[in-house]
């Protein structure tokens, strides 16, 4: 199965990382003698995808189910539930095991939390009465890698559970994530960060590194030099626009789940109405790793030329009789390619049929108005027109979204208004949701001046583009606006936070630089403000350093495109790697906020 | 303290709206305006569930009088497009002018109902 993405390239030893997570898990199935059934909750299952193979647990006899309401129907006399610690799950779990009782059925049941038990899902198997029935255990899965430099927390609702609920746990398990990470490669020695959850993150790792020190003696030098903390609400701003990569399209309009996108089978080809099948977007397939962060409208070519080298060998294989055989053995290597092309150029067209359209253009030409904070009357009619026509309401939220943050809220008039006629168009049920967007500070009533402007120029996010084929800057990724998000890591990288201090402080929440190393052994921490970082840097010139670069509440792939082409620029000495609680696009991002804001009223 | 007491008063209309019956509902969306009425920062919550209970009971009077049980929980512009779309203009005009529907969207709303019955004439004389 061609999902699990190939890590031979990571610039961390990832595969290691992956190694692991897949020998605590066969170690929880063989402890457990005899036939057994695996019950795994259906978002897990997702997951455990990019860590093995299904067929592996087979081979251990294991039957293979997904949680759900209903009873479970299976022969195996002992049950291993494996679930992510979710009040919701532990119901259904319970409800199980009744349903076995009623009739009659006597079965070993094992509980192993993903990643670690919490009190409230214990409290609630104790009232269900069937907590003496369960052996509880733990499955410490804090980190999937999803590709060569992407690392997944899998936490899909940090976002929602932080700016709306208030809850912060999502954060303990960031810095435990990492805490482990630094078990294996050694103590990160700068750390900065910026936003609320972010630098209670860093405060976290400090913490449990007091307490459980990773000892410094037996690991060579660190193979993480900087870790980069970013709260998503530090910049809302980057994941409302449409992305225009050619993943960031398929991601915003195929939805890619787990590194890979499902699509109908007419699609790529095949001749099945109505099949899905199961693309894999990874860099284990080197076309896509080529074209994946190219604006889509290079693409195109980008494919035509692929597609037509090849049709000019193949002419002159056929032409010229007089090869020799290593010759053949190249164009026969050459065509391997096909199908990775061929693939490709199916999946664009279907893009194409998107981006064609005149309301996609339209929509774009908005954003960039909007980022501009330039005719606030035009901006705010076309809202009001796609509200009236009840275009879906992610849409008309992305934009009121971009909209408030650049314009630092909406006049008090037209926020009452554009609140009124989303009541009316889509119903009174949505008043929770713009309550609770409003408590976020996405949507909200205008009460300072906007200093967006002050923040695009000094951090020159808004560039025009010359030259799509040859991007000097990661501008050309939003077509001339550079994301607020990667510009601060930028920043971050080069000279630390102390030469943007200013600009930060405009930005919401606190900002951290903290310097931990073999000089302060075990002890505790020392604030030190960022001139020491670019000591360090210049003192590591001759070797390639690794940042480390964690989004708390998500990161789109055009984000991420932003990263690799920074990495991949002459004279940045630094390899990225990403990991994110779950990759976003502004449609994923707000449906959570949608979706529990239904729910409160059911 | 007031912080309190206002949290306290966005928990009852949220639990409240979604409930299926219909009359307690229309009582519960009209106890949440009165709440929201008694502080001074939540008027446009206010004013919004007093349109909503005047919707639900706009609705529930259409359901009688057409016999058919479709208005009930949808918004104001669905209800427009309905009523269009079953060729009750006088019913249309009435809730466009009790809550106060901008012409921009009344024209939107019309057309796009009328084209979906198919109602090319209604259409073209508008």
């Amino acid at each position: 199965m061609a999902q699990i993405p190939n890590l031979d390239n990571s610039p961390l030893n990832l595969a290691a990382l992956r190694e692991q997570s897949q020998k605590d898990l066969l170690n929880i199935v063989k402890s457990i003698r005899g036939k057994k059934c695996l019950v795994i909750d259906p978002k897990l299952a997702g997951t455990l995808s990019l860590i093995l193979q299904t067929s592996v647990l087979k081979e251990y006899g294991v039957e293979l189910r997904i949680l759900s309401a209903d009873p479970l129907l299976t022969e195996c006399p002992k049950i291993i539930y494996l679930v992510r610690s979710q009040p919701n799950f532990m119901k259904f779990v319970a409800s199980q095991i009744k349903s076995d009782e009623s009739k009659g059925l006597q079965r070993e049941y094992f509980l192993y939390f993903v990643p670690r038990r919490t009190v409230c899902c214990e409290k609630i198997l104790e009232e269900e009465k069937v907590h003496q029935k369960l052996t509880l255990g733990e499955y410490p899965l804090y980190l999937v890698p999803l590709d060569e430099d992407v690392l997944s927390f899998d936490l899909e609702y940090c976002l929602q559970e932080c700016l709306v609920e208030g809850d912060t746990s999502s954060i303990w398990h960031i810095a435990k994530a990492i805490h482990k990470l630094e078990f294996a490669f050694g103590v990160i020695p700068n750390v900065r960060a910026k936003g609320v959850a972010s630098t209670k993150a860093a405060e976290l790792l400090n913490h449990m590194q007091l307490e459980d020190p990773v000892s410094m003696d037996d690991m060579g030098i660190p193979e993480i030099d900087t870790l980069i903390l970013l709260d998503r609400e530090v910049d809302m701003v980057t994941p409302m626009c449409s992305q225009l990569t050619y993943e960031g399209l398929v991601d915003e309009m195929l939805q890619i789940h787990n590194g890979s996108v499902e699509v109908d089978a007419s699609i790529m080809g095949g001749q099945q109405d109505g099949k899905k099948v199961k693309v894999p977007l990874n860099s284990s397939d080197k076309l896509y790793k080529e074209i994946r962060d190219l604006n889509f409208d290079v693409v195109g070519k980008v494919l035509r030329q692929k597609a037509t080298s090849i049709q000019q060998d193949y002419a002159e294989v056929k032409s010229t009789n007089t090869q020799s055989v290593s010759e053949l053995k190249d164009f026969v290597k050459r065509l391997h390619s096909l199908p990775e092309i061929a693939r490709h150029i199916n999946l664009a067209q279907h893009l194409q049929s998107f981006v064609a359209k005149p309301s996609f253009h339209a929509r774009v030409e908005i954003e960039q108005l909007i980022l501009d904070v330039q005719n606030y009357e035009t901006c705010f009619e076309y809202i009001e027109e796609i509200i009236q026509k009840q275009e879906p309401i992610e849409t008309v939220l992305r934009l009121l979204v971009l909209f408030s943050l650049t314009n630092a809220g909406l006049q008090k008039k037209s926020f009452d208004y554009l609140r009124r006629e989303i009541l009316h168009s889509y119903g009174f049920e949505y008043m929770p949701l713009l309550h609770n967007l409003e408590k976020a500070g996405l949507v909200k009533k205008q009460e300072a001046r906007s200093n967006w402007v002050g923040i695009t120029r000094a951090l020159q996010l808004i560039v025009d583009v010359n030259d799509m084929e040859n991007p000097s800057d990661i501008s050309y990724i939003f077509a001339g606006y550079a994301p607020l998000s990667i510009r601060l890591v930028q920043h971050a990288v080069r000279s630390g936070w102390r030469s943007i201090e200013e600009l930060l402080k405009l930005l919401p929440g606190p900002h951290l630089d903290l310097k931990r190393g073999v000089s302060t052994m075990n002890s505790s921490l020392e604030v030190l403000p960022g001139s020491m970082a670019q000591q360090q840097s210049a003192e590591r010139a001759d070797r390639r350093s690794l940042v480390l670069v964690v989004f708390i509440g998500g990161v789109t792939s055009a984000e991420i495109a932003a990263l690799r082409f920074l990495s991949a620029q002459e004279g940045m000495g630094y390899d990225f790697l990403i990991a994110t609680t779950k990759v976003i696009t502004g449609n994923t991002l707000l449906q959570p906020i949608i979706a529990s804001s239904k729910e409160g009223m059911m | 303290l007031l912080l309190k007491e206002s949290r306290e008063l966005e928990k009852i209309p949220v639990a409240s709206k979604g409930s299926p019956l219909h009359g307690p509902q229309v009582r519960l969306v009209e106890q949440a305006h009165r709440l929201f009425a008694e502080t001074k920062e939540h008027i446009f919550e206010s004013k919004s569930a007093e349109e909503h209970a005047k919707l639900l009971r706009v609705q529930h009077q259409l359901e009688v009088s057409t016999k058919q049980a479709i208005f009930v929980g949808s918004s104001v512009s669905d209800t427009i497009k309905t009523c269009i779309a079953m060729g009750n203009e006088r019913a249309a005009v009435k809730v466009k002018s009790e809550f106060k529907v901008p012409d921009k969207r009344w024209y939107w709303l019309k057309s796009c109902a009328l084209a979906t019955v198919g109602n090319w004439d209604a259409l073209e004389t508008f």
